[in-house]
């Protein structure tokens, strides 16, 4: 369980830097709004923030390509 | 079959072994399993000619990972990607967020540097420039200074808590602790000026996101150095996973000499191994003791290795003792082993196609790169036609444009510009010219442009906007379109 915890919380971490790297070096946090309202927040909360939440969705899409890689024999296997 | 013989080592009695090299106590009960994370390793401290090179990398990496955000260049710190205000400055160059070729750049080279590494010698990164292995390293000497060598961390670590062992916990984190903060204040150095951050720290004003990362940098090292170790490399490292798609049968790696030796076993120093039909493996264990991922490299090339060469250190240091040729675990190449290549053999196999396609495409990437730094102006020009309207008529019939120019300069010296426009007769700029941008910061200024009414056939017509930089006398031409309305 930890190893696969690992799996995907590290990949999913480089997998962030590269798109903060990306989506960050063409929009300025500054020129962003939220639903029609400019965001009010420095441009370092938005960087931090916008890094966790790469994170976050590319650690689901990890997760869940874990579970879908399952063989059906371990998905019919009943719980422990 | 049912007949063969056993193992030849087994008809070695162990009781005949005076092999200088005394296993630490404990270590006959330790059989390090590669697919046991959960079993601490406990590596052996060594010393040689590779663990000599990576203690000088290591030096190196962090004399400049710690001092370059100290070091001042004029009235700045010399290298800080100031996030906030999305300039990058190293030394001379100011950078702009529109500069993305050059990380581009530095990322290709970095990969390409990676590939012709790692196809002429291994996994020279993981095993000296890696900072897990060079964080690895430096905790790992912390925790010997304060717990002792392997032999020592095991025997305390079974034994029950003490005073002591609690004393020499406590030392053990306090400097990894210590350290793990240094780093991550030191990375975030480059990202906020140091100083400035330093002083946070010292009024104890940790309010700022600069702080958070701090702590989470330094968390980070903490357990990747001090607890995850090799578990990062084994279990959570892609490169180690194609490390197969860069090597090559000539690819220098950390090889045991199978046909020397084995079969492998103890035996007296004065016993003549031929006899005893022995290789000149004495089977001390050691190359597994020092290993930081726990393998045997006799096992032939693993995954885990992370080519650091503790394993050949130490074999030469037993060899030696035994008065055997060094050796037995080096750096080699498979093909060099198998048709005993000598020195120069394997070293004119280096310059193989596929080292020397990743030679040229690098050095063209970085002849490309640095022309394209050293012949950099600057200042950079955007220019945007005003949303507002199209074209219009102004005073005394005349057709008007209006653009929004964007002037960044990126030099740290105030510049004067001259603005000009040309493509159309008598095209002229009837706002103002000359534009002055202070250091650093960039500008939005409107323009208008006008024509003489019938000046032009309606329709678009292509311009050129010229801007010149007083103080560096150079110029930047942009294109835009001029719109006379029907």
């Amino acid at each position: 369980m930890k190893q696969k915890l690992m799996w995907v919380a590290w990949p999913s971490f480089l997998m962030a830097g590269v798109l903060e790297l990306l989506v960050f070096a063409v929009v300025d946090p500054e020129s962003l709004h939220w639903f029609g309202q400019p965001f009010d927040m420095p441009r370092q909360a938005v960087y931090s923030l916008g890094f966790f939440v790469f994170w976050l969705s590319v650690s689901i899409s990890g997760a869940l390509t874990l579970l879908l890689a399952k063989s059906p024999d371990e998905v019919n296997q009943p719980p422990l | 079959m049912s007949e063969s013989k056993p193992p030849v080592k087994k008809v070695i009695p162990l009781a005949v072994s005076t092999a200088p090299i005394e296993p630490p106590p404990g270590a006959d009960a330790e059989m390090v399993s590669l697919y046991q994370a959960h079993k601490k390793i406990y590596p052996r401290s060594v010393s040689g000619v590779f663990s000599r090179w990576r203690w000088i990398l290591v030096f190196l990496t962090q004399i400049i990972f710690y001092g370059l955000p100290w070091l001042e260049w004029g009235q700045r710190q010399a290298v800080v990607f100031d996030l906030g205000a999305r300039r990058f400055y190293i030394f001379n160059l100011v950078l702009y967020p529109q500069d993305f070729i050059y990380l581009t750049g530095i990322l290709v080279i970095s990969a390409y540097s990676l590939f012709l590494f790692t196809a002429v010698a291994g996994r020279l990164w993981c095993g000296y420039a890696c900072p897990q292995t060079v964080y690895t390293e430096i905790f790992l000497w912390l925790e010997k200074l304060a717990e002792g060598d392997r032999s020592m961390r095991m025997r305390r670590d079974a034994a029950p808590w003490t005073l002591e062992k609690l004393a020499r916990k406590a030392w053990k984190q306090f400097m990894w602790i210590t350290l793990a903060l240094w780093t991550g204040f030191t990375f975030v150095g480059y990202f906020t000026p140091i100083r400035v951050l330093a002083g946070e720290f010292a009024r104890w004003d940790l309010g700022s996101w600069e702080i958070f990362w701090t702590f989470f940098y330094a968390f980070a090292t903490w357990g990747n150095a001090g607890f995850m170790r090799e578990q990062v490399c084994k279990y959570m490292c892609p490169y180690a996973r194609f490390q197969s798609a860069m090597f090559d049968k000539d690819t220098l790696i950390v090889t045991y000499d199978k046909e020397r030796g084995e079969p492998r076993g103890a035996r007296s120093k004065k016993a003549d191994p031929a006899a005893l039909n022995l290789g000149a493996c004495v089977d001390c264990s050691l190359c597994v003791q020092v290993c930081p991922t726990g393998i045997d490299i006799r096992n032939g090339l693993q995954y885990e290795c992370i080519g650091c060469g503790a394993c050949a250190d130490v074999c030469d240091t037993v060899m030696d003792k035994v008065g055997y040729a060094r050796g037995l675990v080096k750096y080699s190449t498979e093909h060099a082993l198998e048709q005993h290549w000598t020195r120069d053999q394997t070293v004119r196999h280096v310059f193989r196609p596929r080292v020397l396609i990743y030679t040229a495409i690098l050095a063209v990437v970085v002849v490309a790169m640095s022309v394209s730094l050293a012949l950099r102006i600057p200042f950079k020009v955007d220019v945007v036609r005003d949303r507002g309207s199209l074209a219009r008529i102004a005073d005394g019939g005349k057709i008007e444009n209006v653009f929004r120019i964007q002037v960044m300069n990126a030099s740290e010296v105030t510049q004067n510009f001259h603005l000009s426009v040309d493509g159309l007769p008598n095209l002229i700029v009837s706002s103002e010219t000359d534009i002055s941008v202070e250091s650093t910061q960039s500008r939005w200024v409107a323009v208008r442009l006008q024509l003489p009414y019938e000046g032009a056939e309606p329709g678009s017509h292509t311009i050129h906007f010229k801007i010149e930089s007083k103080e560096l006398d150079k110029s930047v031409t942009e294109k835009a379109v001029f719109i006379v309305p029907r």
